[in-house]
């Protein structure tokens, strides 16, 4: 998992968060099958050079909201069966990313359709291979 | 109780105000981000926190008491890591080690063992023959070991290449991760803080210009960049609501780092939407500071 979160300075989404969506992005599409250990807090936290409080904060929502189970003594793990991410963060979500690239396409002098088909593309690449590119290689 | 509370702190030197009345509270378990640019009065803080120096106004006071009266029994529960650390080069850390163990009632002997050869440094080396990044991790490594209560970090990667960095960094990681201690750090190293601290000010000529959690200071800057000329004298008017702390004329149109960033301000006659982006910690602290040179 470590291989797959980033952290991005210049999101502005606090720390706590872009983990918390990370995890759940990973999730989501496979990359992290139920019942995989995720790393120790200390151990992503140094993975990421980041305060240990922080992933704490968004081990702690992840695991209120059933995404990651701890089982006591063992470590954290994601849960056997993992609720898909909240509706209205999922929505602004993909309207924010949208807006970002339907800017850059135009910026690019794209028309309509090729954005569209580059969007085609770029789905029907991520379906293939399955995200092996980010996530499998532990 | 506060680990760090200090009011009205004020230095001067001759006619020069080094600090001028400085409040400002380190909570508990937090991790406190001291910035400023050269000059801009972080050393001589730091000084009067630990009660090297005594201020001109104010007070100090360090786990609940004051600096200034109780220095030796207070600073034996606190690790501090200078900028410069400095100890008898011929002195060998393994006997600078033991010499520093009767200092503390709780120090961790194995603690410093454990972390000199993570940090691939013998313990048999002299201190004079250390390389600049070796300092630094010794003195990581001698600060923690008497299991402070409170850890105060002078710009303790200062100099440092990317692997000493990253070393100092995750010996405070671990630290934070094992014991939640309070941590006060001044740095020029912002990309690292940014990541470490949960709550940062900025002094600026002496002045705290800036007190606030990472979180809602991240949250309320951004740079937006309007694609319309303006003529001079003439204002953007969305902007002024939102708090500009920076505008910049650009061939394209305008540039602006806003303060208090609000999405529906944003909304209405205009010429053209602004593209809006977030801040790097280091972009809003060149924003804050950057714009005039400080008076040394």
């Amino acid at each position: 998992m470590p291989t797959a979160l980033r952290i991005d300075p210049r999101d502005a989404r606090p720390i706590w968060r872009q983990i918390e969506e990370g995890v759940q992005h990973l999730v989501a599409r496979g990359a992290l099958p139920a019942g995989t250990l995720v790393p120790s807090v200390r151990d992503l936290a140094r993975d990421l050079q980041i305060n240990p409080a922080t992933v704490s904060k968004a081990y702690q929502r992840l695991t209120d909201a059933g995404v990651l189970a701890v089982r006591r003594g063992e470590g954290t793990f994601v849960a056997e069966t993992p609720p898909p991410a909240s509706d209205s963060r999922r929505n602004g979500r993909l309207r924010e990313e949208a807006v970002r690239y339907a800017s850059l396409a135009a910026t690019l002098g794209a028309s309509r359709e090729e954005a569209l088909s580059t969007f085609e593309a770029a789905w029907q690449s991520l379906t293939d291979g399955n995200g092996r590119a980010e996530g499998d290689d532990e | 109780m506060n680990p760090i509370v200090l009011e009205g702190l004020t230095v001067r030197y001759g006619d020069r105000v080094a600090l001028d009345s400085v409040s400002l509270t380190v909570a508990e378990g937090a991790v406190y981000a001291l910035l400023g640019r050269n000059g801009a009065g972080k050393s001589s803080l730091v000084r009067c926190l630990l009660g090297e120096q005594k201020p001109d106004a104010g007070r100090v006071s360090l786990l609940g008491k004051d600096v200034w009266r109780e220095r030796a029994a207070l600073l034996r529960e606190v690790g501090v890591v200078p900028e410069e650390p400095d100890m008898p080069p011929a002195m060998t850390l393994r006997q600078i080690a033991r010499f520093c163990s009767r200092l503390y009632p709780s120090w961790d002997g194995a603690g410093v063992e454990a972390r000199l050869k993570r940090f691939g440094v013998p313990a048999d080396t002299p201190f004079g023959r250390l390389s600049k990044g070796q300092k630094a991790q010794v003195s990581m490594a001698l600060a923690l070991a008497g299991s402070p209560r409170l850890l105060v970090l002078d710009d303790p990667t200062l100099g440092l290449d990317a692997v000493a960095r990253k070393a100092v960094f995750e010996e405070l990681i671990g630290e934070l991760a094992d014991r939640g201690t309070t941590v006060f750090i001044t740095s020029h190293d912002l990309a690292g803080v940014e990541r470490i601290a949960d709550r940062v000010a900025v002094l600026r000529q002496g002045k705290l210009v800036l007190d606030e959690e990472m979180e809602t200071l991240k949250h309320r800057f951004r740079r937006l960049s309007f694609p319309v000329a303006l003529t001079p004298g003439e204002r953007e008017p969305r902007l002024e609501a939102l708090a500009p702390v920076a505008v910049a004329a650009r061939g394209w149109g305008i540039e602006a780092v806003v303060a208090n960033y609000d999405e529906d301000r944003l909304e209405g006659p205009g010429k053209g939407g602004p593209e809006v982006s977030a801040l790097t910690l280091e972009e809003i602290f060149i924003a804050l500071t950057g714009e005039s040179e400080e008076g040394r």
